[in-house]
């Protein structure tokens, strides 16, 4: 009878939880069925980069909009590099292979000019295939990036995420190590605010690591020859130096100093010979790494602080796949001051607020099907548990989330900071010859960081380029 | 006669389709491309600029140093490749206990897709806690493929001996068993010794299937590009940036698909005449033997 009574106990328990996940997961599942019913056996496909939120779309939201609507989701999650050429491929050709793509923030410029991607603004009008719960105002204002001039939305956000300083609290809080810094230098332990400072924490932590014969190191960079280290400069670090938009005057289209740009500046090659020389107290292999491998080894607990993508601090919270659970900081980045004056009055910026959208191709074939999952992977009652899988905000109202809330202090309170701190940091400058630029950038960028050429020389030559390509793209 | 022709047309129909999809339109098309100036993301459109292309490949620093590179990759590891193919598998006419497990061994990579490959010796050479990074520092030998150019390049080198010596032990091996033994016994009986019977016999008769394994290693080689891109994405710096590499930054992130189509169109002149040279070295010495 005891063993009756508790097996009932169980099931009813189970059943409460299951209907008040389905209730999370779907406060109207009726009008989703509904506004499905014409599109009911129709298969969407759909490519992104495999990040925690687009595996959490194929994973979770796919799965559940397939068996509430009956419209096939087939969700393809990919390298960034192989994101992008089956995404431009596909849209160049006018193949509608893809209903729904990863529109990254940097790269919509290209797509708007190009004309390839569906204008979403009547779909939001249509009342028939539109939630009632869209609440496009509740978005943040990360969605401004992925409309055009006249105000029209092309894709629909599903993460945003900020590129700021991460450290070690434990490390930095430790009596013995703060100590030693202070015989060291004459100056407290603390979250650094000059280069100076994020300078001597580096070369500090780096020594030590060696004295304790211990792997850690004081400073980690994705400086492989990859694009990634061309974003690194144009995203961090020069922003935070002072030097905005790539180094191009956005009204001008040109990056040389004689031509109004700043990218062969005094101040953006202080800057990048920075960067070259703090390769030294980074791991030795940091010349092959992405920005993959910079997580994974800030993840293994190798690194007492550097500058990193923060949609990591989902992973790196987790004790079952990281070393630095429980132990992580997350504040500002060190800037020169006029970088900061510049941000606050809205002139400039300190770093790089990142994220993507979904957007529909102008060749789909299934635009309407591909509108409701966009809807589907932004309704609001999934935002929490979203943010929790993705480490990703886009709607004003998951900062209040309960989920958020809990999750906040596990992530050195990452999603307080983001609301606070976001409006200093921005996208990518508009620029729709983004992806050539990258790679120009990438070659100089790469060979200054190989050595084969000094980081003066390569921003002389790579203003000149800029200049030189933008003329023939007819900029 | 007559249906007999119609039939070898019909059969020969599906292959000839095919071979005008995917070889002959797509040429046609990058013939038309390389006359113009086209970047997919240009505001002006495609502009005709005649030879201009070709003509600024000659001019390109960037292309010439890939350009470069791309042939001395073909020419070390094709250098290694053949002598030490043809050692194994002449190591591999003995009998010898063990030779099952050497042979299967071997052969392995073989069997591999280049993207593995790169992606094991992305493990294996990573300067963190890659082996072969790991002895070599034991050593007392710093070898990290990030920061020195000349390592990468020599490890991009050695990918391809050991993914593609098997390759080449295999057709040598396939050769030998397939050489007179008449040669071999009036040698034993003249008393050579192995060197001699090496040069003067195995060499001379093996020369075509030699000629033959050169030719479709060179053309491999030329074209690397899966292992690389994985290895070392054509860094660091431009250190193994080979000419395949090259173009196809330029076609995928450049987006320059008018200067690109020159560049591929020359590339493909220069592997007809490479092609057109050993061939003919090939046809003259089958002729002379």
């Amino acid at each position: 009878m005891k063993k009756v009574i508790v097996l009932l106990a169980i099931f009813i328990v189970l059943a409460f939880t299951v209907v008040a996940f389905a209730q999370t997961m779907v406060t109207n599942p009726d009008w989703w069925k509904k506004a499905a019913e014409p599109y009911k056996g129709v298969t969407i496909k759909g490519i992104s980069e495999s990040t925690p939120p687009s595996r959490a779309m194929m994973e979770v939201a796919g799965p559940q909009f397939e068996e509430l609507t009956g419209i096939k989701v087939e969700f393809e999650v990919t390298s960034w590099d192989e994101m992008y050429n089956k995404t431009i491929q596909d849209m160049q050709t006018g193949s509608g292979i893809y209903d729904f793509v990863y529109v990254e923030q940097d790269i919509i410029y290209a797509y708007l000019a190009q004309n390839w991607l569906t204008n979403l603004t009547p779909f939001v009008g249509n009342t028939a295939i539109t939630n009632p719960d869209f609440d496009l105002p509740d978005f943040t204002s990360f969605i401004e990036n992925f409309k055009d001039s006249k105000g029209d939305l092309y894709a629909v956000p599903f993460e945003a995420f900020l590129k700021s300083y991460v450290y070690r609290t434990d490390l930095f809080g430790d009596p013995e190590i703060q100590a030693a810094y202070k015989a060291k230098y004459n100056k407290d332990l603390a979250v650094p605010t000059t280069w100076e400072d994020y300078t001597n924490i580096a070369q500090f932590f780096t020594e030590y690591g060696k004295e304790k014969g211990i792997e850690l190191y004081g400073h980690i960079a994705q400086a492989k020859t990859h694009p990634c280290v061309a974003y690194e400069m144009c995203e961090t670090i020069w922003p935070a130096w002072g030097i905005y938009n790539w180094g191009i005057n956005l009204e001008k289209m040109r990056a040389s100093k004689a031509n109004g740009g700043t990218l062969d500046s005094d101040q953006a090659k202080a800057a990048f010979k920075w960067y070259v020389d703090m390769l030294k107290w980074a791991p030795p292999g940091v010349k092959t790494y992405t920005w993959d491998e910079t997580a994974a080894t800030f993840g293994a607990g190798k690194i007492a602080q550097g500058l990193i993508y923060l949609e990591n601090l989902g992973w790196w919270s987790d004790p079952a796949k990281s070393e630095v659970a429980g132990k992580i900081g997350v504040a500002l980045p060190p800037v020169v001051p006029q970088a900061m004056e510049d941000a606050k009055s809205g002139k400039g910026y300190i770093g790089y607020y990142d994220g993507g959208a979904l957007g529909i191709p102008h060749s789909s074939k299934n635009k309407e099907a591909a509108w409701l999952f966009a809807q589907w992977v932004a309704r609001k009652e999934w935002q929490g548990e979203f943010a929790k899988l993705g480490t990703r905000v886009v709607r004003k109202s998951t900062f209040d989330d309960p989920i958020v809330k809990d999750l906040d202090p596990k992530m050195g309170n990452y999603f307080t900071f983001l609301k606070d701190e976001g409006p200093l940091f921005r996208g990518a400058p508009p620029l729709p010859m983004h992806r050539p630029l990258n790679e120009l950038y990438l070659k100089w960028v790469a060979k200054a960081v190989a050595g084969e050429v000094s980081p003066e020389d390569a921003l002389d030559n790579l203003a000149k380029e800029v200049d030189a390509l933008m003329e023939e793209l007819g900029y | 006669m007559k249906g007999n022709r119609k039939q070898v047309w019909g059969l020969l129909a599906p292959t000839l389709i095919l071979i005008i999809f995917i070889g002959v339109i797509p040429v046609i098309y990058i013939l038309y491309l390389s006359v113009f100036k086209y970047n997919v993301f240009s505001k002006i459109g495609m502009v005709y600029t005649g030879f201009n292309n070709f003509r600024k490949l000659m001019f390109d620093p960037d292309f010439l140093k890939s350009l470069r590179l791309g042939l001395s990759y073909v020419i070390l590891c094709v250098a290694i490749e053949l002598p030490l193919g043809l050692a194994f598998a002449n190591l591999l006419t003995y009998e010898y206990k063990g030779k099952g497990i050497f042979r299967t061994i071997m052969t392995l990579p073989l069997a591999m897709a280049p993207i593995s490959i790169g992606a094991i010796w992305v493990l294996m050479t990573n300067p963190d806690f890659g082996p072969l990074a790991v002895y070599l520092r034991n050593v007392g030998i710093d070898f990290n493929i990030g920061n020195n150019g000349t390592q990468a390049y020599i490890a991009t080198i050695l990918m391809d001996v050991w993914h593609w010596t098997p390759f080449v032990t295999l057709t040598f091996m396939a050769g030998l068993s397939s050489l007179p033994r008449q040669p071999f016994e009036a040698a034993l009986v003249d008393g050579a010794n192995k060197s001699q019977t090496l040069r003067y016999i195995t060499l001379p008769l093996l020369k075509p299937i030699l000629l033959t394994t050169l030719f479709i290693r060179v053309m491999d080689t030329f074209r690397v590009f899966d292992e690389v891109w994985m290895l070392t994405s054509g860094g660091p710096g431009t250190a193994t940036r080979y000419v395949s590499i090259h173009v196809v930054r330029q076609v995928l992130q450049s987006m320059n698909y008018g200067y690109s189509s020159a560049m591929s169109l020359f590339l493909l002149y220069l592997t007809i005449v490479i092609c057109w040279l050993l061939l003919t070295f090939i046809n003259v010495s089958q002729e002379s033997g």
